[in-house]
């Protein structure tokens, strides 16, 4: 009996000591990263999300799933992105060269996104219309009753793309005429010595303006304040004049964009000591982007 | 036990009551692994139960976090203290007080009651030690007629733990 659990106590402390030091590792590992970047940890640390940031602002998710056995082998990798990398592994690898290796995949994603960024400014996106980014098809609504589907390679943006054409036959006959003879001759390599853009390119392929897109999509977005946490100000005598306003005051960083009440900035703003007052400008800080914001100081009526 | 803090003693502010009512139904939706609000009818103070993660020091062990919001949330971070007893840990004092930047110097209205548990879980996480800051006593000392750690002047020497 004794020699039969004496071997059992030593597997259930062998395996103890195995998930001890899997548990140290895996904190030390997020120590390298910064906790500041961890978003999700799972409860058996088998699967950790991280925020990354790309040199244009833009910020990902990075998600890893870890077997009991890691590092013997590599983590399985899923993020934002319209494909994703090759990981590199060895026995040496940490949780850091992830994430380096996921930086690098990201800069070479830039173009892609640009190009995407292009698009959703300037042209009317029918769908979808919540932007994410691993998405590189757009329905794009070109005035007439037509919609085009443009599917974007995620590896070559300035690629001829594949298009579909969505319409009353007559045009969608007229518009495919376009594309054929048009296409090869606009979005060849050479385009991208000189700078036009995508969708002036797209524009040029079709032979026809293209309608921007209509401003009633500002308010889809995200309207409620990034302080306050409410799209109107609660109606009060003591905020006067902006008793239940809405929210008046966009970052300018087009990837942080919040809205905020301006007197709720302002409030904030007021409260730190690093903020410049000019006249009755607030110069700061964003809370949320760190960008440089500036607002008018409430009640300077 | 733990007086309200001075900042805290007046009532939530329209804005904060409409803030903390939306932080509520998010955390409700959205809870932080390892964390689990005890349900009151008092907006301005909550009290959650923070779970040691599992592989630390403080695996298995459970810990009560009293959030004591100010007036003007989230214009001033809330007061966040352990409520004795408080787990042992370089950084946290045996009143419960928390030498945390963020709760002081580097609250900012972008952070939220579920980002500052992370934020206190992962301090704990990365503890080497359970021990209790080296300036315990005098520090508690100093603090018994019911003083805020809020009125602390705090010094964030250390970034590792």
């Amino acid at each position: 009996m004794g020699a039969d659990t004496e071997p059992g106590k030593e597997d259930r402390c062998q395996e103890l000591a195995k998930s001890s030091s899997f548990h140290h590792r895996i904190y030390s590992e997020v120590e390298e990263i910064g906790w500041e970047n961890l978003v999700k940890l799972g409860d058996d640390l088998t699967f950790l999300s991280f925020r990354v940031m790309d040199k244009n602002g833009r910020v990902h998710i990075l998600e890893l799933t870890l077997e009991k056995t890691y590092p013997n082998c590599p983590p399985s990798v899923a993020a934002d992105v319209p494909y994703i990398f090759n990981l590199v592994w060895s026995m040496d690898s940490k949780l850091k060269d992830v994430v380096l290796q996921f930086q690098r995949h990201l800069e070479k994603l830039q173009e892609f996104w640009l190009t995407l960024d292009d698009i959703d400014k300037t042209l009317w996106i029918a769908v979808p219309k919540h932007l994410h980014s691993s998405l590189s098809c757009r329905l794009i609504n070109i005035g007439d009753d037509c919609c085009i589907m443009l599917s974007l390679n995620a590896k070559d943006p300035r690629e001829l793309p594949e298009c579909r054409f969505l319409g009353s036959d007559a045009k969608v006959h007229h518009l495919r005429k376009k594309w054929r003879i048009n296409g090869k001759r606009c979005m060849l390599p050479i385009d991208r010595i000189k700078d036009e853009t995508f969708t002036d390119n797209l524009a040029k392929i079709l032979d026809m303006p293209l309608p921007k897109p209509p401003n009633k999509q500002k308010n889809d977005n995200q309207i409620e304040c990034g302080v306050c946490y409410a799209q109107y100000l609660p109606i009060d005598d003591e905020l006067g004049a902006n008793s239940g306003s809405g929210t008046d005051y966009t970052c300018e960083n087009s990837n942080c964009s919040r809205a905020f009440h301006s007197v709720c900035l302002g409030d904030w703003l007021c409260s730190i000591t690093t903020t410049r007052q000019s006249f009755d400008i607030l110069f700061g800080n964003c809370p949320y982007c760190s960008n440089p914001v500036a607002v008018r100081i409430a009640g300077g009526k | 036990m733990t007086s309200p803090s001075p900042s805290s003693r007046k009532s939530l502010s329209k804005i904060a009551c409409n803030r903390l009512q939306k932080e509520l139904v998010e955390w409700e939706l959205n809870p932080p692994a390892g964390f689990k609000h005890k349900v009151t009818d008092n907006l301005q103070r909550w009290v959650i139960e923070v779970n040691g993660a599992p592989g630390t020091l403080y695996a298995g062990e459970t810990y009560q976090l009293q959030v004591d919001f100010p007036e003007h949330y989230p214009m001033e971070a809330p007061q966040v203290i352990f409520i004795p007893p408080a787990p042992l840990h370089p950084h946290i004092y045996s009143n419960g007080h928390i030498c945390l930047d963020i709760l002081y110097d580097s609250w900012s209205p972008a952070m939220t009651v579920s980002s500052i548990c992370i934020s206190i879980l992962s301090m704990l996480s990365s503890s080497p030690a359970k021990q209790r800051p080296a300036d315990n006593d005098r520090y508690v000392k100093n603090c018994r007629n019911g003083r805020s750690p809020k009125e602390t002047r705090w010094w964030f020497h250390d970034d590792k733990v």
